[in-house]
């Protein structure tokens, strides 16, 4: 019986993922993202009729398990650009590691100041990275998997939609500056977005991305630690 | 083929996955394990030992469907609904505000160390510099 269950969830989440990326992919707009619009319809329906996360969860856990050889993926993008990586190496690390600490100082102070509790702290830490590495360095830091994957859909929409206005209003002139810094702030939605200012930006900001999930995945337990201790 | 050829891929990831699971619990990492298989697989790469074949395949295939793998991990969202209303409002500014700063302070962090190591004080020469390659 719970094996039908999690085999009928697990090709419901397949089904609605598929049809939202034919939708996505007919209309080109942000709004329409799949992660966003799949995730919407999936709660709408275990909410209107009324099956709580953890029944869903029976199914949702064989898909979860895949985060983890998804996460090692990230591998082969980056092996592909190794020459963009070596080439640019100053830049890449340096501005992502400088990136990553003032995005997570940052956010983390405004919400200790504006007082959200602890759970909420540790799961704003890792907004900039791509969601498959941030819930899991969220969830080993005690934050929240599903309010860390919010907060990264979040982050990644400001660049995807703010992007051009930052570049202009904060004159950031150069195809690397502009590719690192989506990657850095905006993970795979920033990067998607430097398609629009040329080759260089776009491989700039898919190795910073995957610069930021490994830098980003040491120094968030640090500056957790810092924040807690 | 192709089918059994991605399937077969996805599985030495798997393996990786484990085995990075393995080593940060054995070595008490504070990285996921995952990363640290990430790392495994990259540099095993770099020095040839897996050839870049032996994974090609699944790699592009769960990369195309990526963000299907997240959608249990976050509707878990139902359970916080409160962050859509009331002062769970103030994150998203808190969140927007916070990834401008990020975006603005690493662009001009990496143009600042481009210029810096090319020793030109023209920014219109970081592109050119770049191009050139390694001696940049």
């Amino acid at each position: 019986m719970n094996i039908l269950l999690a085999a009928g969830f697990v090709l419901m989440n397949v089904g609605i993922y598929l049809f939202m990326s034919m939708l996505y992919k007919r209309f080109r707009l942000p709004v329409l993202l799949p992660a966003l619009t799949a995730t919407f319809t999936v709660v709408v329906l275990l909410l209107g009729f009324d099956i709580s996360y953890d029944t869903y969860m029976i199914g949702g856990e064989w898909i979860n398990r895949l985060l983890g050889p998804a996460v090692v993926s990230l591998a082969y993008p980056l092996y592909k650009q190794r020459h963009v990586l070596w080439q640019n190496l100053p830049a890449i690390l340096g501005g992502t590691v400088i990136g990553l600490l003032v995005g997570m100082l940052s956010g983390m102070l405004m919400a200790v100041g504006l007082g959200f509790s602890k759970l909420y702290v540790l799961s704003i830490l890792p907004k900039s990275i791509t969601t498959a590495v941030a819930i899991q360095i969220s969830s080993s830091l005690g934050g929240d998997s599903s309010l860390t994957s919010v907060f990264v859909m979040i982050a990644g929409f400001t660049g995807a939609i703010g992007g051009p206005y930052i570049i202009k209003l904060f004159r950031i002139r150069s195809e690397s500056g502009i590719g690192i810094g989506l990657g850095t702030a905006s993970h795979a939605l920033g990067t998607a977005k430097a398609l629009e200012y040329g080759e260089q930006s776009v491989s700039m900001s898919s190795v910073a991305m995957t610069v930021c999930a490994i830098v980003g995945s040491i120094v968030g337990p640090l500056v957790s630690w810092i924040m807690y201790h | 083929m192709k089918i059994i050829r991605i399937i077969a891929q996805v599985a030495v990831l798997y393996i990786f996955f484990l085995a990075g699971d393995y080593l940060q619990k054995l070595m008490h990492l504070p990285v996921p394990g995952s990363i640290v298989g990430l790392l495994l697989l990259f540099i095993l790469l770099l020095f040839k030992i897996v050839p870049v074949k032996l994974i090609e395949d699944g790699s592009l295939f769960i990369l195309a469907y990526l963000p299907m793998f997240f959608i249990p991990a976050t509707a878990g969202i139902m359970n916080h609904l409160d962050i859509f209303s009331g002062r769970g409002l103030m994150m998203i500014g808190i969140l927007v505000a916070s990834s401008v700063l990020t975006m603005v302070v690493t662009a001009h962090a990496t143009e600042w160390i481009t210029v810096r190591r090319t020793g030109s004080r023209s920014r219109s020469k970081i592109t050119v510099a770049r191009e050139k390659g390694s001696e940049a």
